[in-house]
């Protein structure tokens, strides 16, 4: 009897189509919250928001991050606030696209997103470096670094609003 | 100078002390009677006949609220906005001295006759809201007579009579 | 621990040290009360209430004068209604405090809710954020949320530069008041205070130039928060990524323990370098703090103007070549010439680079000497016999104790001894300085002697004969152990002791320590021989020796002159090398050219100069071949600083590609000759041999010169509130070596000295040290540039008036052979008849020892 039953779960599998996709000609939608390559944000007004912190590469626990942070002026602007991050980088052979970069961000800078395809021919080649993950710009604004009025960019990181 | 000025004065003030650096609040205070308020050159001038860093006397300065680091009219108006003040009111007295006037926080009136500031506790905590004017006190105050007391200032100056202050 | 008290802490009983501070004493027992304005090493002011605890005290039986008992048998204690703060309280027997009840901790909690009304929330971008007591402290009591509104902040500016060292950042200052107590308590610059009250209380500078003190970062240290750092580390790093590496200054003869802060760097091609140099602890040299020089003037090791090649000059053309031809080149010539080779060693060379460089010499010859740069001061013998006790510690100096500074301007020459002579007085040591010229210290001594350059010695020998006089002297040392002193005897009798120096001398020798520091302003070199004497005379008559807090210390021109001079190196060689020049000449990181005329040209007329270095120095520049050495921080070795305490520092930084340690250069080269061994595979192991062979350093190794003990008052441990862990000694204390004095059958010897001293008529022209120079090693630190000062003489006023010049003028001063151009000051420093000549301002040689000069004004 139980032969039966086990047996009729495969019969009605025969019918089914296959579940496989023929990628790379066919691709299946990634989820809303898929943890792929990793994006260096930048505000609307072209500004970055990485301030070189340095928590994404504390958190990380594959130590995959690489941060580098330099001074800030108003006649070489990069990033809102003091301090830019003169050097990102990561090494794409030691992530293990955990995320907690993400979490630690204090600016929502480094967001993983659904870049999933890496592949690299050499081991150097891994190391994504900052122009490797910069967003580009958003359309019609200068990009960084750039020269700013004085006075208006000194917060890194934006003010905190009082619960409602 | 006030060394060459006011040499008396000067020799005055240090006979009082033991030392030179103990009459750095009476020579802060001829300073501002010379010029008016304490400028960054009255500092050094001070901390130069009490032979201490300026740093320490514009500690002095900014600490005393007696004495004035910026230019400012004739008439001082400080209102005390401390605590027990500040319970009796003293924050809306001052916002509204500061409209009736026309200024802003700490700000001078165009006919440089009125300088407004808040300041820390004036000791009359009893009497709040107080105001002080040019050095005297005007207790248990309140808008309406402050205005009153501005109408008056200002009639007078343009009488230009000496003035009171009262 | 000497006398002790019973206190109770958290219903706990201890001994605790009496007259502790009770923050102190209750970390000393593993109890942490937090604070944020107390700080050790200055007096509490109770500012910010961090540290309140509930204080208690037994109540005792007036009658019977015991403790009166509850039903268990437990002493009563009458708890006060209000908490108090821990750390304005000083330990006493009964004593109870309570740290962890509901009351304290709400009422920390809410104290940090107040601290932190208007501090941002920036530690992302802090660079305190990692090692910051706020932080910590806050993680650790403070409160989860705040019921202050967001748009009540406090907006204020975030980078406002104190001085081109230092910046601001008016927000997240809580106004504790550490910074100005540090300049006002410990430095005695009066160049920070508080402006303004209550939430508008800032940190203001208007001294010219601002922030006018040579002490100025120790405030980042103790700030408690991120509201003054560096402008030199700034964003260099997140505190955690950092790896703390042990070292000792290489600038000056305290030989401070500083921890270099390392972490690899992209730009420097993934290499591990030094982001900032942070004070270690080691509270009988430096306690926990550093001088600017000190903090600032470690780039050189990062310079890009590093030598990375051995080179040949050939044709007056520099060719580089491999180390396996500079060594067959070396060896050769040393070979070639034998006996006519001179060695000459610098001023921060380690103990190992001096040992094998020793070892070359007298493998190339019996008897070539080996010659000290800069050849200014000697006196070894007068520190073997006087030098201070073992143990001596300057920062537990009081009342108790006298501290004479002569001939030195002791602020410029070392600094952090000058911190801590400084705080001596004001717990009420009896400084006396002699000078022949005002310098910073006069102002906190007790008796300042004033003296025509070049009779410092007479001041010396004054006192002894005060002393001789007055019944002062220690009969039996003088009897048990003390040849010479009928001479002596017999020399200062008779002499007639002007009233000054009678007071001064009644001053010293009062008190039941002394130590004497000796420099050698305005002093030939055979002079300061005599000075040297002379105090090693009166110390062992007076019975100065032989004690900790007692004795000689000199003030040496270098790191480690004092390794050197224990290595077997002298200026009195140097002098004998220049009198009679040798044909070849071996430089060990010196650069003779650059300071000494003299040297130049004896330089000049040698056939054959090597010169290790680190930079194309005008030494290496006119050297035959030039050998690229690594810096202090590149390498392992030892500094013996002047108060004889030999101490390692370690690899800090990745050595520069092609250069090598100068030992195992010296050994190398070496090892080629007749004779020669191989060479050491590490330093250790030649401070093993220099153990075996040098009695004074004998039983030294790595290891014991890395132990470390635990140190009163703890900073560098693990608690919260003091912030960083660079101050944690991990790297040793050292190891003082042991005075004659201190051993009991060595017998000790006095001698008379001569004070004469030549009568300067014309007017004369005195070398003076400041800290801030363009020396070879502090050049490269381009952050310190703005407090060098452009090359300048001091013009005494009515040597000024008959020259007719003034204050700015720019003037040519002769001396000998040499036209220096200066500008002149006449700001009442320099005495009648003297001219002071700062050395090093410029890389143009200016005379090395008192020298008459004429000087005219050049007309624009």
């Amino acid at each position: 009897m139980n032969l039966v039953r086990g047996f009729a779960t495969t019969f009605k599998h025969i019918l089914e189509g296959p579940v496989t996709v023929q990628y790379p000609e066919q691709e299946r939608p990634l989820r809303e919250r898929f943890k792929g390559k990793h994006a260096l944000k930048r505000y609307d007004n072209g500004l970055e928001k990485c301030i070189g912190c340095s928590l994404c590469a504390a958190a990380c626990p594959a130590d995959a991050i690489w941060v580098e942070a330099a001074e800030n002026t108003d006649e070489e602007r990069y990033s809102p606030g003091e301090r830019y991050a003169k050097t990102y980088e990561i090494n794409m052979l030691r992530c293990i696209f955990c995320g907690y970069c993400e979490d630690a961000c204090p600016t929502e800078a480094i967001v993983l997103e659904h870049e999933f395809r890496l592949s690299f021919n050499d081991r150097r080649d891994a190391i994504y470096t900052k122009d490797k993950l910069i967003d580009p710009l958003p359309a019609g604004v200068e990009g960084t670094p750039r020269q700013t009025e004085p006075g208006v960019y000194t917060r890194s990181i934006p003010d905190m609003k009082n619960p409602d | 100078m006030l060394a060459e000025k006011y040499p008396e004065r000067v020799a005055k003030i240090f006979s009082k002390y033991p030392d030179k650096r103990s009459g750095v609040m009476a020579l802060l205070y001829l300073a501002q009677e010379e010029y008016g308020w304490i400028s960054d050159e009255a500092l050094s001038e001070v901390a130069a006949l009490c032979e201490i860093d300026p740093t320490q006397v514009k500690s002095i300065a900014g600490f005393y609220t007696m004495y004035s680091e910026k230019p400012k009219g004739k008439y001082w108006l400080q209102v005390c906005t401390d605590l027990p003040c500040a319970l009796r009111g003293a924050d809306e007295f001052y916002k509204g001295l500061c409209d009736y006037l026309g200024v802003k926080d700490g700000g001078t009136t165009e006919d440089g006759l009125f300088t407004v500031e808040q300041v820390m506790c004036l000791a009359a905590c009893d009497h709040a809201p107080m105001m002080q004017c040019n050095f005297h006190y005007h207790e248990n105050f309140d808008l309406e007579k402050a205005k009153t007391l501005v109408d008056r200032l200002r009639a007078e100056s343009a009488q230009k009579q000496p003035s009171s202050e009262k | 621990m000497a006398e002790t008290v019973t206190i109770s802490i958290d219903g706990q009983s201890y001994q605790v040290p009496k007259g502790a501070n009770l923050v102190d004493a209750a970390k000393l027992h593993g109890t942490d009360i937090p604070v944020f304005c107390y700080h050790p090493k200055m007096k509490p002011v109770g500012m910010c209430r961090m540290c309140l605890v509930e204080l208690g005290s037994v109540t005792v039986n007036r009658e019977s004068g015991k403790p009166d008992l509850d039903e268990h048998g437990q002493p009563v204690i009458r708890w006060q209604p209000k908490l108090q703060t821990a750390c304005t309280q000083t330990v006493s027997e009964g004593m109870a405090i309570r740290t962890s009840t509901a009351k304290v901790v709400e009422a920390r909690d809410d104290i940090l809710e107040f601290i932190l009304t208007s501090h941002p929330l920036d530690c992302p971008i802090c660079d305190k954020g990692g090692e910051c007591p706020l932080q910590n402290l806050t993680m650790a009591y403070g409160p989860g949320e705040s019921q202050f509104l967001y748009d009540d902040k406090q907006h204020l500016a975030k980078h406002v530069p104190l001085g081109e060292l230092i910046y601001l950042d008016r927000e997240r200052c809580i106004q504790c008041a550490r910074c100005t107590r540090f300049c006002d308590e410990v430095v005695g610059d009066d160049v920070l205070a508080f402006h303004e009250r209550g939430r508008k209380l800032q940190i203001v500078t208007v001294s010219d130039p601002p922030f006018d003190t040579k002490f100025s970062g120790n405030t980042t240290d103790i700030c408690p928060v991120g509201a003054l750092t560096t402008a030199d580390f700034r964003f260099g790093a997140r505190p955690w990524e950092l790896s703390e590496v042990p070292s000792i200054c290489p600038h000056c003869p305290v030989g401070c323990n500083i921890s270099a802060s390392t972490r690899l760097d992209r730009d420097s091609g993934g290499k591990k370098v030094i982001k900032r140099i942070m004070p270690r602890q080691n509270e009988q040299v430096n306690e926990i703090w550093i001088c600017d020089k000190g903090r600032f003037g470690h780039h050189h090791s990062l310079s890009s103007n590093r030598l990375q090649t051995p080179m040949l000059k050939k044709d007056g053309a520099w060719v580089e070549i491999d180390w396996k031809t500079a060594y067959q080149e070396v060896t050769s010539r040393l070979q070639k010439y034998g006996e006519k080779v001179g060695f000459l060693a610098g001023p921060s060379l380690s103990n190992e680079d001096l040992w094998e460089m020793r070892k070359l010499a007298r493998r190339t010859c019996r008897d070539c000497q080996i010659g000290l740069w800069p050849a200014t001061m000697t006196g070894l013998e007068a520190v073997t016999q006087a030098g201070v006790g073992v143990g001596t510690h300057l920062a537990a100096l009081g009342p108790e104790s006298a501290i004479l500074v002569i001939a030195s301007d002791f602020e410029e020459e070392a600094p952090i001894w000058w911190l801590q002579v400084k705080q001596a007085a004001d717990r009420g040591a009896k400084v006396m300085v002699a000078n022949a010229r005002p310098t910073k210290l006069d102002q906190y001594a007790k008796c300042v002697v004033r003296y025509e350059y070049g009779e410092a010695v007479e001041v010396l020998n004054h006192i002894a004969v005060f002393a001789r006089r007055h019944d002062k002297l220690n009969q039996t040392l003088v009897e048990g152990r003390v040849d010479g002193f009928a001479e002596l005897e017999a020399d200062l009798k008779g002499k007639r002791v002007p009233k000054q120096h009678s007071e001064a001398a009644e001053l010293l020798l009062d008190t039941e320590n002394l130590v004497i520091f000796a420099g050698n302003e305005g002093l030939t070199l055979a002079q300061q021989a005599e000075l040297m004497q002379a105090a090693a005379n009166l110390l062992i008559l007076t019975g100065h020796v032989a004690r900790p807090n007692n004795g000689l210390v000199a003030v040496w021109p270098g790191a480690n002159m004092q390794g050197a001079l224990d290595l077997g190196f002298s200026a009195e060689a140097t002098v004998s090398l220049l009198d009679n020049p040798p044909s070849m000449w071996v430089i060990g990181d010196a650069d003779p050219v650059a300071e000494d005329a003299r040297a130049a040209a004896v330089l000049d007329q040698a056939e054959f100069v090597v010169v290790s270095t680190q930079f194309m120095t005008p030494t290496a520049e006119q050297a035959d071949l030039v050998l690229p050495v690594l810096s202090f921080a590149e390498r392992e070795g030892t500094f013996t600083n002047a108060m004889r305490r030999v101490q390692r520092f370690y690899m800090a930084q990745t050595p520069l590609e092609g250069a090598l340690s100068a030992w195992k250069v010296f050994a190398q080269i070496g090892s080629a000759l007749p004779g020669g061994d191989k060479p050491r595979i590490s330093a250790a192991l030649v401070m093993r041999d220099i153990a075996q062979h040098v009695v004074r350093y004998a039983g030294m190794n790595y290891t014991d010169l890395a132990h470390v003990e635990t140190q009163f008052p703890d900073v560098g441990g693990h608690d919260l509130y003091y912030g960083g862990n660079a101050y944690a000694n991990h790297g040793g204390l050292g190891i003082q070596w042991a005075t004659n004095a201190e051993k009991e059958n060595y017998r000790l010897t006095v001698r008379p000295v001569s004070a004469e001293a030549p009568k300067y008529e014309d007017l004369t022209l005195i070398p003076i040290r400041l800290l801030y120079n363009r020396d070879v090693l502090f050049e490269p630190s381009t952050v310190m540039h703005a407090r060098i000062p452009a090359p300048y003489a001091d013009f005494n006023a009515k040597d000024a008036a008959q020259l007719g010049i003034i204050d700015g003028d720019q003037v040519v001063i002769s001396a000998g052979d040499l036209q220096i151009n200066v500008s002149a000051r006449v700001n009442g420093q320099a005495p009648t008849g003297f001219v002071l000549l700062p050395i090093r301002l410029s890389q143009l040689p200016v005379p090395a020892a008192p020298a008459m000069c004429s000087v005219q004004k050049v007309e624009e």
